[in-house]
């Protein structure tokens, strides 16, 4: 492309014949798809991300403070009985770390982990991966990031817990990136949020996870979507499942970022395979909150089951756009979605765009969609029985909202959303 | 299994029961696509001065205007440039009664039937006929005229009520909307014209049967219909062509305007030649059709039942502008063979407590592809404004497609917007059940897709529910779940 794209600065300072091999690829494959998406994108209709890219935004990562244990208890998310990885800027900081029995799980950075059988297989591997702008960007460009691998039949006991810390003294586009096999009968959860430490001006998060669940693997990842308004989020998650494999994603979207934008998309390359989608966002003043996923049913037999919620208030805007596929030959495919949202103020905006794309004729699928508001007649039901408007309120938009944590098996995990979740609600609802 | 497959191949040998062509001494423009072709129209037309401006107008601007990308099939190429743009009857002179018509067309119309001829006045339905464009004949006109009705041709309401023309002509679907509109407004040859004065109740279906008769001709016909204050009217558009080998393009605009307490019922049954079982000939049909709720309680209503083309890509619209307006849609698409259909709706609420309800059925069979695309959206301003939204497909066979592509934008949190969507093919435990009753596979998938269909169908006035049903069946003969 000679049309240097989107006027962005640091795209422009990098030599592209300098990148080695998949970078180089994928660099100009970011080009070739036109650089940073814009709103005439389809997928990216609604969500703008050009102004967040034009303040002199920078990819030179500043030299790394020495975090204390201290100033990570402070962060407020740790969870107990848990394994814990401390990242900074997608760095891995083993002095902060607790890691899994090697016995069972094997851990490197990113950077390190080049030679890993695994990592030759499946890094770079997942399907639909260049059609992600963002993610070939990362492919391009990446620092850092952690692989995880459970060795076959491990059953890690404890959920592995990531905490991403950010920290910058200028507009910063950190882009880290992951790689996550489950091998054959293992089963582990990993359960991801992130804080920003001192964060002098904004940054702009970039990253991408390609998860594998092997033959009969079990994995369930949890996205609790925390940080402050100075962080910008664009997170492509792709999952390749094989067969007879479970995969369950929670994606709750809790922070004050004003700009967050999650890819999930999950590739059933086999039969039998069985996927949860839950997510659950809670977006207020100006922000901007989208969640883009797609489930591609390649072969027969396989299940995905999805439900997202939001609640909107102040003029945030949200955007929820489902894809489904059925492949042709995905034959008996079970496939089903829905979308909430309830609006609580009047300048709140929501797009959502549930899409089903079926090429096959045994199957069931379906897909729902609501936008409204506080029941009247739920609301009278409580005031009667002596409740006040501001807590019957609060009441009915938890018992929505709640619906989606009761689905959470980590009772730490759930406890924790439901209180970020409520601080929140209770912020804005009640007044 | 094997039976199915009989059924399917049955089905997809069946053949198209109006492929006939009518020899008649035709008047056909040159192919190609200039201002001077749209000139010699406006002339043939003896049209005002600012009507042929506005025509240039569209043609410039379908000059400018790109192909879109976002439809869910591969566009085919059509070169403007080998389509005939005019085709008349020879001879066209106003006919007073219909002794004067060519008796070859109305054989036509009668194979066809249609009820043209006078002795079928009982059957209640004003017709207007359009002939590869141009109408031929519009009947019950005397009645509709002493309640001051006028339904006429599109050319003959350029001469005769060229205020009203004026007035309405391009405000809901502008020249601009998107290429085919603008072609269309550049070439546009004939069409119906109705315009129902305040208070008054159209006491009978109004009616357009439109036919593609000649070879390589384009139709463009536009139809404009004005609901004033206080009235009613429903109106049936039906549609056929003979066989050919290469496609047709049908580029068709349509708009209706319902001010105060006004309601218009707009019914499309549409049965274009859809091209042979290898996909080979058979129409587009690339149609823009829009109404406007402009008064306050008004309601605009769409009705469609879509078996033919090779291609079927339309999105009767509502904008629902007036306060307390309602929008509806309701719609059957069938593809068999390799047909396509990408159709759906959009209902665009800008008045307060607007409501629209969106029924679709897709039925896919064969090699066909249905999409349902719609948008529902929310202005500011449009508080308790309430949406619903059914569209569900039905899969017969393993090659065929159903997709749904809902958009759905809110910027009113008094909002109610529903969305549901089911796919799924027929129940084996359905057909098994009416096994049991002593229905054999054919009847019961047939009883399945009627019954299944029968929300929309509902819809559709008597005559034309009953046509509906009967190609529902023929598009589906047999076909087993």
């Amino acid at each position: 492309m000679t049309t240097i794209v989107n006027n962005i600065s640091f795209l422009e300072q990098i030599d592209q014949a300098q990148l080695p091999g998949e970078r180089r690829i994928a660099l100009e494959r970011f080009h070739q798809l036109g650089g940073f998406p814009t709103v005439k994108t389809e997928d990216w209709k609604y969500t703008n991300v050009i102004p967040f890219l034009r303040n002199g935004i920078s990819i030179d990562l500043p030299a790394a403070p020495a975090v204390t244990a201290a100033q990570l208890e402070a962060t407020g998310l740790l969870l107990p009985d848990t394994y814990r990885l401390v990242l900074l800027n997608g760095v891995f900081q083993p002095q902060l770390s607790e890691l899994p029995p090697a016995s069972q799980v094997t851990v490197r950075k990113m950077s390190e982990a080049t030679e890993e059988a695994a990592f030759k297989q499946y890094f770079n591997k997942s399907k639909r991966l260049d059609e992600y702008h963002f993610a070939l960007l990362n492919t391009a460009l990446f620092n850092d990031g952690i692989f995880i691998e459970t060795k076959a039949k491990a059953q890690v006991e404890h959920p592995i817990h990531i905490i991403h810390l950010y920290h910058n003294t200028h507009n910063l586009l950190v882009q880290p990136r992951h790689l996550w096999v489950v091998q054959e009968n293992a089963s582990l959860h990993i359960i991801e949020s992130a804080a920003g430490l001192n964060l002098g001006d904004t940054v702009f998060v970039n990253s991408v996870v390609e998860a594998v669940t092997a033959q009969r693997a079990q994995l369930s990842h949890y996205q609790v979507q925390t940080g402050g308004s100075q962080t910008r989020n664009i997170n492509q998650t792709l999952v390749q499942q094989h067969g007879k494999s479970l995969y369950n994603n929670y994606t709750f979207t809790l922070s004050e970022a004003d700009l967050v934008r999650n890819n999930l998309n999950v590739s059933l390359d086999d039969e039998r395979t069985e996927t949860h989608l839950y997510g659950f966002y809670i977006a207020s003043g100006t922000q901007l909150i989208d969640n883009h996923t797609s489930i591609d049913h390649r072969m027969p037999n396989c299940e995905s089951n999805e439900l997202y919620r939001g609640v909107l208030m102040d003029k945030a805007t949200g955007v929820f756009n489902g894809k489904i596929y059925v492949h042709e030959d995905a034959q008996k495919t079970n496939a089903f979605q829905q979308n909430n949202n309830l609006v609580i103020s009047p300048e709140a905006n929501i797009y959502t765009k549930p899409q089903l794309e079926i090429f096959a004729d045994d199957v069931k699928c379906s897909h729902g969609t609501t936008i409204g508001q506080v029941s009247e007649d739920a609301l009278f039901y409580l005031k009667a029985r002596g409740i006040g408007d501001a807590q019957a309120r609060s009441m009915l938009v938890k018992a929505f909202a709640f619906d989606i944590t009761a689905q959470v098996k980590i009772p730490a995990v759930r406890k924790q959303v439901e209180q970020i979740a409520t601080r929140y609600l209770a912020a804005t609802v009640n007044n | 299994m094997s039976a199915e497959q009989d059924i399917l191949q049955e089905l997809a040998g069946r053949d198209y029961e109006f492929g006939f062509e009518t020899q008649i001494e035709m008047e056909i423009a040159p192919p190609g696509l200039n201002e001077e072709i749209i000139r010699f129209i406006s002339a043939k037309k003896q049209e005002p001065e600012w009507l042929l401006e506005w025509r240039l107008k569209g043609f410039q601007l379908f000059q400018k205007l790109k192909m879109p990308e976002w439809q869910n099939f591969k566009l085919p190429e059509v070169d403007f440039q080998s389509v005939s743009y005019y085709a008349a009857p020879k001879n066209k002179v106003k006919y007073n009664s219909l002794d004067e018509v060519d008796p070859e067309l109305l054989r036509t119309f009668e194979k066809l039937g249609i009820p043209l001829e006078e002795q079928k006045m009982l059957s209640g339905v004003a017709v207007d006929a359009v002939f590869d464009s141009i109408s031929v004949a519009t009947t019950f006109k005397a009645q509709l005229h002493e309640l001051g009705i006028i339904f006429c041709s599109f050319g003959e309401a350029v001469q005769e009520h060229p205020e009203l023309v004026k007035k309405y002509l391009g405000t809901v679907v502008p020249q601009s909307d998107n290429i085919y509109a603008a072609l269309n407004s550049a070439v546009f040859s004939d069409g119906s014209f109705v315009y129902i004065p305040k208070g008054v109740r159209c006491p009978m279906e109004l009616s357009t049967y439109f036919r593609i008769n000649a070879r390589n001709t384009g139709q463009f016909e536009r139809t404009l219909i004005i609901a004033d204050e206080g009235s009613y009217v429903s109106y049936l558009e039906g549609c056929t062509a003979p066989m050919r080998d290469e496609n047709q393009l049908h580029a068709a605009v349509v708009e209706l305007i319902a001010l105060d307490n006004a309601e218009i019922k707009y019914s499309t049954v549409q049965n274009w030649y859809p091209g042979d079982k290898d996909g080979k000939g058979g129409i587009y049909n690339f149609v823009t059709k829009r109404g406007i709720c402009k008064g306050k309680n008004s309601k605009i209503s769409w009705t469609q039942v879509e078996t033919g083309s090779a291609i079927t890509w339309k999105y009767p619209g509502v904008i629902l502008q007036g306060d307390n307006s309602i929008g509806e849609f309701y719609s059957v698409a069938v593809t068999a063979n390799k047909q396509v259909a990408d159709t759906g709706t959009k209902m665009v609420h800008i008045g307060k407590n607007t409501k629209s309800r969106i029924i679709s059925k897709g039925i896919s069979a064969g090699h066909g592809h249905n999409t349902y695309r719609g948008l529902v959206k929310v202005g500011p301003n449009a508080a308790n404004a309430r949406n619903f939204t059914q569209c569900d497909s039905l899969l017969i066979g393993d090659r065929c497609g159903a997709h749904t592509f809902p958009y759905i934008e809110s910027k009113n949190n008094s909002a109610m917007v529903e969305h549901e969507a089911t796919t799924s093919k027929i129940g084996e435990d359905q057909v098994f059940y009416l096994n049991q009753r002593g229905i054999d596979n054919e009847q019961a998938v047939n009883m399945i897709v009627n019954g299944y269909a029968k929300e929309v169908l509902n819809q559709l006035p008597m005559e034309f529910a009953v046509e509906a049903q009967k190609l529902l069946s023929i598009t589906l003969e047999g076909s087993v779940g």
